[in-house]
């Protein structure tokens, strides 16, 4: 039994936060209220006007396992999520052996049900070995419970093989989430082309390189009547191009935008710092400023991190040689919260929707709120708090995120699931 | 004002780029003397790290480095097999350990010089990474220009080529504009970037290009081993659109225009043979100049074995933000 006495209550539905006193018992909400008289036996947290939110959920995570446990396991990228106020993620297929198979995925579920306090989820890649060639056993994954279908980290590159997978696949009610690049065009380097990119002297991928693909992608979904999603979106005319689809409302479309796509440039690289090497990669300010209005719009169903972990020794390497991918399940609410809420740029609202309710109506499960004969699944943030993210804030076995020992504003201190008070700071 | 590593031009200072330009003219007086040798890095190691082949800028820094009494090594790397960043940090470690006090490093990858340099105690001096930076060739063209026009603020100088994967046209128009001089860019569509630098001129026209009045032609080397991704048709055709004809060095003559080259030439692809023999060809000038600028790099930075640890640690960190910044 637990009272949080004093929190203001946020929810999906309006900017506007509830003050009142919340009752959980046995892991549901069992009264909200002005002045809740203490149960006998009830632990009491006074919240001091913190905000209390249903948890987050991130439908796009690496977590490494099987294959590339020096970076992330289950173990430490589900106490990363934890740590950042996340209670369910979507884990990609890009592990060695790729996620292909139902023999996989019972593998890998099985070891997270072990080593995981939040539920885990994972994708499955729409071709074998994520080469783009032959399909993946498909059917055999969905009685597993995967429903996305997606070879991140690459393009399904044969459009043919994609509409095939396509055709098949909705059938059984699944979805496909888009990695957008065409590799002929895009090259090896995650960089954007322009200003930057001749600047440092390495070739740039070109924003069309990933545009072609999200309405490629798209207009195969249409052809196929099958449900796209589209991954990470880093550019202008790739927002503007998703509004446009969702606009004429004759295929299902969904998408995701990344925080660091909201926050950073290509300036940020400055020099050569591998921390803000991701793919897709950073762009110019008019597309952070695109993605932000698209988020704001709707364009964008969900925000999602795209947590890549590498290793130290991996990220340290020169620009070209270090892998793609940053860190975000233990930055993302307080950078959003930081950059965004603070300053009024959007509300409470947006987050909880985007990041919370989207992504989980996006993989079909319930949708945690903090109202009565809810089950309890929320956060309590601090907003005058700070979070510094040393090496030794960090849950995840891999720092390679841009905010590394940064110091931001607001804190999460308290994430419960059920009965289980998962982290208290 | 000395430095650890010289790695790129965008971070060298007004001040520190005409100490170097001034510090070269004397070194060059050396030349033409019986002894050309001066002690000044007696006793200390300069060691040669090329990963790319390289005859002209390994021979002039050997010859820079011996003509100030310092050892030179040469540490030789099978061209095939180590080009990744991770075989190069221990390379690096192993040179660390060796007590070097310069390396001189030639890299295929964009910032590699600058990540040996936050490894090492050694001067590190970028003799060239992947499309990056050259700032010794940068020097060198400047202190060349300067021979001919002692102020060239407000001289044109045009670079014609590749100037997508050329860290030369980076690194040399970075530098002469630092020193007020006007640089326009001209090649084919496809090696001439859309979103170039600001202020520099981009060109895809010869005659449009001569039309704005050049006092130098910069030429850049084609490189034939980059033609696994056609950029343009044929050698032929470049030479025809771009190329230094007979045609157009006979207007250029007319015009009282030098030409500059970072060599090795090609003939008949960026410039025709007569171009070898034309008066005002500044070809052998740059490389007579280049070891003398070399030199002046040399005998300038301050290996961080021998100074504070800030020394070491602090600026190559400092070079990067004050690129961003440039």
């Amino acid at each position: 039994m637990l009272l949080l006495q004093n929190a203001r209550i946020a929810s999906e539905h309006s900017p506007e936060l509830t003050e009142g006193d919340v009752l959980m018992v046995e892991g549901k909400i069992q009264d909200i209220g002005q002045g809740l008289a203490v149960p006998e036996g009830a632990r009491v947290i006074d919240a001091r006007g913190r905000i209390l939110m249903p948890a987050m959920f991130d439908a796009h995570v690496h977590f490494r396992a099987p294959g590339f446990e020096n970076k992330e396991t289950i173990t430490t990228g589900s106490e990363a999520a934890i740590n950042g106020g996340v209670t369910g993620v979507v884990m990609m297929p890009n592990t060695r052996p790729a996620i292909d198979s139902a023999a996989v995925v019972a593998a890998v579920l099985d070891n997270a049900k072990l080593r995981s306090r939040i539920p885990v989820y994972t994708s499955g890649c729409v071709t074998k070995n994520r080469e783009g060639k032959e399909l993946a056993e498909i059917d055999g994954m969905r009685l597993h419970g995967v429903k996305m279908l997606t070879d991140d980290g690459d393009t399904t590159n044969d459009p043919a093989v994609l509409l095939r997978a396509m055709q098949y696949a909705t059938e059984f009610g699944m979805f496909f989430a888009s990695h957008c690049e065409v590799p002929e065009l895009a090259g090896p380097r995650a960089l954007n082309e322009g200003v930057m990119s001749y600047r440092l002297g390495i070739k740039g991928s070109p924003a069309c390189a990933e545009e072609i693909i999200i309405d490629r992608d798209i207009r195969l979904a249409r052809a196929a009547g099958a449900h796209i999603h589209i991954q990470h979106v880093s550019s202008k005319l790739g927002m503007e191009t998703i509004r446009w689809w969702k606009s004429r409302g004759d295929v299902k479309v969904t998408a995701e935008v990344a925080p660091h796509h909201l926050l950073f440039t290509d300036e940020h690289i400055g020099d050569y710092d591998t921390n803000y090497k991701m793919n897709p990669p950073l762009r110019t300010q008019a597309d952070c400023d695109a993605l932000l209005e698209g988020l704001k719009e709707g364009v964008f169903d969900l925000i999602a991190t795209d947590h890549a972990p590498h290793t130290p020794f991996e990220k340290a390497q020169d620009f070209i040689s270090a892998p793609n991918g940053i860190t975000g399940l233990e930055t993302a609410l307080v950078s959003l919260y930081h950059y965004f809420v603070r300053p009024e740029k959007f509300g409470w609202d947006l987050v909880v929707k985007r990041y919370s309710a989207e992504p989980r109506r996006l993989m079909g499960l319930s949708v945690p709120t903090i109202e009565v004969g809810q089950p309890a699944e929320c956060l309590l943030f601090d907003t005058e708090a700070e979070t510094t993210f040393t090496k030794e804030f960090m849950k995840s076995k891999s720092q390679n995120t841009p905010f590394i020992d940064q110091t931001l504003k607001g804190r999460v201190d308290l994430v419960i699931l059920g009965a289980e008070i998962l982290l208290e700071r | 004002m000395a430095r650890k590593d010289l790695l790129d031009i965008a971070s060298l200072h007004r001040e520190e780029i005409e100490f170097l330009l001034d510090q070269s003219t004397s070194f060059k007086q050396l030349f033409t003397q019986s002894v050309k040798k001066v002690p000044a890095l007696e006793g200390k190691s300069v060691l040669m790290l090329f990963y790319e082949p390289s005859t002209r800028t390994h021979t002039s820094f050997e010859v820079a480095a011996k003509r100030l009494s310092a050892e030179v090594t040469n540490f030789d790397i099978a061209q095939s097999s180590i080009t990744k960043g991770e075989s190069v940090r221990e390379t690096v470690e192993t040179l660390q350990a060796m007590r070097t006090d310069y390396i001189v490093v030639r890299h295929g990858r964009s910032g590699l010089p600058g990540m040996i340099a936050r490894l090492t105690k050694a001067s590190v001096i970028n003799a060239g990474d992947g499309a990056h930076a050259h700032p010794t060739q940068a020097l060198l063209d400047a202190f060349t220009i300067k021979e001919k026009y002692p102020d060239p603020v407000g001289k044109k100088v045009l670079i014609i080529g590749d100037i997508l994967h050329s860290r030369v046209a980076r690194s040399t128009s970075t530098l002469l504009k630092k020193l007020g001089m006007e640089v326009a860019y001209l090649g084919p569509g496809t090696l001439v970037p859309k979103q170039g630098p600001e202020n520099i001129r981009l060109f895809t026209n010869y005659d449009a290009a001569m039309a704005w009045a050049p006092d130098f032609v910069y030429l850049l080397r084609v490189q034939m081993e980059r033609q696994d991704v056609q950029f343009f048709p044929s050698l032929r055709e470049y030479h025809r659109l771009y190329g230094i004809t007979n045609d157009r060095l006979t207007e250029i003559r007319q015009r009282g225009l030098y030409i500059m080259h970072p060599g090795p030439v090609n003939r008949g692809v960026e410039l025709c043979d007569a171009v070898m023999d034309y008066e005002r060809s500044l070809i052998n000038n740059q490389v007579e100049n280049g070891i003398a600028i070399r030199m002046a790099v040399l005998d300038w930075l301050r290996p961080g074995g021998e100074s504070s640890s800030e020394m070491s640690a602090h600026p190559s960190q400092l070079a990067g933000q004050q690129s961003i910044l440039a």
